[in-house]
């Protein structure tokens, strides 16, 4: 793929030029013993979030052969050009596999993506809320898995500047909730994501 | 007969509620399950990756420029 013609400034996009976190085999095959690798590279240049970024994301995928890892692998970039003023860990294969060792009932939700809220985590630590996670692993279709994904990422950007992230949080899954009934009740399929 | 037609009525109609609610009660832990927000019950794992990032186990995932 030709390269991309490079532009200056934070809005550039350059997903062709981004080096996803899966090797060359696992694009052509979609499936690899190499999960998303943590990268240790310090950010440089214009890719550096700000110092005081609102979120904090993490991601865990122990490597699954999952209809959810290959869409995140997937989407990725593009994820992370979305979020690109937070900061995203990604926990090594080895590393999310530790993880789920010691927290066994996460096993088979993976990937999953947890988000900090720094602003609460100042405010209150861990004792309170701080933040969420989308278990990625649990919708088992890929259609379900990319609506997950692009409902995870719509609500991070449209939350940025949240007062009350925990209260926005709580609003949208009862909404949510609420129009899962209604489909039931106009005897509609299931809302795709939680069917 | 009317009686029986009545008596079948209603049980059918609390057989269609009953499932209503149990759906919507799925639903909703099914829901809370894949976009589950982090309290207390989290601290110790929510500590755990904060730990990672502040001892440096972890660093933010950059882009690299293809070879």
């Amino acid at each position: 793929m030709p390269k991309a013609p490079q532009r200056p400034g934070p809005s550039r996009r350059e997903t062709t030029e981004v080096a996803l976190p899966s090797s060359a085999a696992f694009q052509e095959a979609g499936v690899s013993d190499t999960p998303i690798q943590a990268v240790p590279v310090p950010i440089s240049g214009n890719e550096e979030p700000p110092a005081a970024s609102r979120f904090r994301i993490f991601i865990v995928d122990s490597g699954w052969n999952s209809a959810a890892r290959r869409v995140l692998l997937e989407n990725f970039a593009l994820i992370r050009d979305l979020q690109r003023e937070d900061p995203i860990y990604v926990l090594s294969r080895e590393r999310s596999i530790e993880f789920m060792r010691r927290h066994g009932s996460r096993i088979g939700r993976d990937p999953i993506i947890a988000v900090h809220d720094m602003q609460a985590l100042g405010k209150r630590g861990t004792a309170g809320f701080h933040g969420f996670r989308l278990s990625l692993g649990l919708l088992r279709t890929p259609q379900q898995a990319l609506m997950g994904l692009q409902a995870f990422a719509r609500f991070l950007v449209t939350h940025r500047q949240s007062a009350d992230l925990e209260a926005d949080i709580r609003a949208n899954l009862r909404r949510e909730g609420l129009m899962g009934a209604i489909e039931i009740a106009m005897h509609h399929e299931a809302r795709e994501i939680v069917a | 007969m009317d009686r029986f037609g009545e008596i079948v009525s209603v049980v059918l109609g609390a057989l269609a509620v009953a499932y209503l609610a149990y759906e919507i009660d799925r639903r909703k832990r099914k829901l809370r399950d894949l976009f589950h927000v982090l309290g207390s019950e989290e601290a110790d794992i929510s500590a755990e990756l904060a730990d990672m990032v502040e001892s440096g186990e972890l660093q933010p995932y950059t882009r690299r420029a293809r070879a």
